[in-house]
């Protein structure tokens, strides 16, 4: 309230000030309307993302604590704790910190991000749970089971609520069964086999990325698209700069990748159908697509020894343009759709990606003194560049968002 | 939004139980075996520390076993057990296919390790006798089949064809041979590491370290409940007469 105060008063004090600029003949009574429209926006925006975010911020790693705290009081007191007490401590746990925010959030009312954290914490806790009855039963076969339970009993719960943090646990919980199980699957190769996840990873990537297109697209799970499309983006983006290293050289081929690559494909084409049957549809959509899908085929045929040679003899260089095209169309999509998630993710990785190939191509050219101090004002101004250009476009699309 | 809330809880609340209610009954109803074990490599992990068991029927030779079926990685195994003298059950039989009766536990083939060694007589088509080493169990050959085969001077065989796979590789770095198998050895065979979901027993935060460096540790022995299916679950760790928690 003292906010909304505060930028009414500036606002007023603002546009007594204009009035007199246009009266002075110092500007036009246009750009008066423009320098109008452009502080009142972003003192919105301002304040959206203040203490609110602050409040979300703070709650959600409250929640994380709490459930920690319950974990480790546990694990501490293991041989003192009835087996039967532990359990129960447990589900009451999980079912006071699910009907306490069920209660701040949506029968009250008062206190709806607490009221979400909690809800949170208590998909933490359910996580908990089941570990913890892995522990007391010893139960040791087959762990990626864990966490893929877990995203897919939380998952139900994240939809009816719309709760993008408790879609983006499910979403995170999937993420590592999926390392976990094909990990699982790969035979043993030495660390060499880690690089092997690199395609699949980027084909998830893709494939949430696809999904929380769809999300978006449809009124209804719009609200729930976020945590699909950042992380998704992040994942893609993520191993797309890991690839422009070339890792594919060392990994070994299995055969298992391709069939986890495949499931994941089976679960992208059917995003893109959905999104292709809707009437209205985001612009550049198709190019999307085809984009998003155009990257897993180059990357998968890369992988694959001696399926395409020009692919795999060139294939650091292709790497590389395939990641600078995946920002350059990252952020122009981020600027054409006013996603401030793709400008953010796009401009960050332009610069990881910079100072990599800074990297490369100086370390052995340079003394090392110079190339330190170069590398180091190089990344001072970079950052500053970045930054203010990360600033002018997300300003950019605040104000159109205000005109419109 | 309430009535669907309660219901996506009690999804929930249901999964957990339901683990819990699935597993107590397998410790309730199942079969008692006791495994002679040594604990290996605990570690801290977030949730306190649990001990990595490994058990004598973890590490089996087929060949020993009375068995001469091929084991690859993720295969099911069904091994039998017998009672020894201190009330510890061993390793009596190996296979595939789940026996009819008698004691048996399943498990799941993590590795293996083959030192197969195959001698063959080759008679070339020129009538030559020869002796060739293959460091395989020469999967695919059997006596009387007709062969290709790329060897180095000493004898030893590079890669050979097949009925099945009757064109083999270019044999750029050795000599080619042609003839029928006269008679085929195998020696060595198969070790298996085999996992039965039994190999970690979690104890209190700190204790690990201390069950590994007991000096009573080489008398460990874990009580498993046995499934119908063969299929086990750790009820109790025990070191001597006491039972460790």
């Amino acid at each position: 309230m003292k906010g909304t105060k505060k930028r009414n008063e500036l606002l007023e004090a603002l546009e007594g000030e204009t009035a007199r600029w246009v009266a002075e003949g110092i500007i036009e009574p246009a750009q008066r309307e423009r320098i109008l429209l452009r502080y009142s926006s972003l003192m919105e925006a301002q304040e959206r993302g203040g203490p609110g975010q602050l409040v979300t911020t703070i709650s959600i790693m409250g929640s994380v604590l709490v459930g920690v705290g319950i974990v480790l009081f546990v694990a501490s007191n293991w041989s003192l704790i009835p087996k039967g007490l532990k359990l129960a401590i447990v589900l009451f746990a999980m079912l006071a910190s699910y009907g306490a925010g069920y209660y701040l959030r949506y029968e009250r009312g008062n206190y709806p991000k607490v009221g979400a954290s909690l809800i949170l914490l208590g998909a933490l806790i359910f996580g908990a749970g089941m570990f913890l009855v892995a522990q007391i039963y010893h139960i040791s076969a087959h762990y990626p089971n864990g966490p893929l339970l877990w995203g897919l009993v939380i998952l139900p719960l994240a939809y009816l609520l719309r709760l993008q943090a408790l879609m983006a646990l499910a979403i995170v919980d999937l993420l590592i069964w999926l390392a976990l199980e094909a990990h699982w699957h790969l035979p043993p190769h030495g660390l060499f086999s880690y690089l092997a996840l690199t395609p699949l990873f980027l084909t998830a990537g893709v494939v949430l990325w696809g999904l929380g297109l769809m999300h978006r697209e449809y009124p209804p799970l719009r609200g729930i698209g976020g945590p699909y499309v950042a992380i998704g983006c992040l994942v893609t983006l993520a191993t797309g700069f890991i690839l422009t290293f070339d890792p594919l050289r060392l990994a070994p081929r299995f055969g298992v990748v391709y069939s986890f690559c495949l499931g994941a494909t089976v679960l992208f084409i059917p995003s893109v159908v959905a999104r292709l049957l809707l009437k209205e549809r985001q612009r550049w959509s198709g190019a999307e697509c085809l984009g998003l899908f155009l990257i897993v085929v180059v990357v998968l045929m890369s992988y694959r020894r001696g399926y395409y040679p020009p692919l795999r003899e060139n294939s650091k260089l292709i790497f590389n343009l395939l990641f600078a095209l995946e920002i350059v169309g990252v952020v122009a999509l981020g600027y054409v759709r006013r996603y401030a998630v793709y400008v953010n993710l796009g401009l960050l990785f332009f610069g990881l990606f910079l100072l990599a190939r800074y990297f490369d191509l100086f370390w052995d050219l340079l003394p090392r003194s110079f190339f330190f101090i170069v590398g180091g004002l190089l990344l001072l101004l970079g950052g500053i560049f970045l930054e203010r250009h990360r600033r002018r476009i997300l300003s950019k699309l605040a104000l159109q968002e205000a005109r419109e | 939004m309430r009535v669907k809330f309660v219901l996506a809880v009690s999804l929930q609340l249901l999964v957990l139980l339901g683990i819990i209610a699935y597993r107590a009954h397998w410790v309730a109803t199942g079969h008692r075996v006791v495994l002679r074990t040594t604990p290996v490599d605990p570690r801290d992990v977030f949730r306190g520390d649990y001990v990595d068991l490994r058990y004598e029927i973890s590490f089996l030779k087929p060949a020993q076993l009375g068995t001469k079926e091929r084991f690859a990685r993720g295969d099911r195994v069904y091994v039998g057990l017998e009672l020894a003298e201190d009330g510890t059950c061993r390793a009596s039989s190996l296979s595939k296919t789940r026996p009819a009766e008698g004691r048996f536990i399943q498990g799941r083939v993590v590795d293996t390790v083959d030192s197969s060694r195959c001698e063959i007589l080759l008679r070339e088509d020129s009538g030559l006798l020869r002796t060739l080493l293959v460091s395989s169990a020469c999967p695919g050959l059997k006596k009387g089949s007709r062969t290709t085969l790329c060897t180095r001077e000493d004898g030893t065989v590079l890669h050979y064809t097949t009925p099945e796979r009757p064109v083999g590789r270019e044999c750029a770095r050795g000599k080619q041979l042609v003839g029928i198998i006269e008679d085929l050895k195998v020696q060595g065979g198969q070790s298996l590491h085999v996992d039965y979901g039994i190999e970690s027993y979690f104890v209190e935060e700190g204790k690990g370290r201390a069950i590994e460096s007991s000096r009573n540790a080489r008398d460990l022995r874990v009580e498993v409940s046995l499934r119908e299916d063969g299929k086990g679950i750790i009820t109790a760790l025990r070191m001597g007469e006491r039972e460790l928690k």
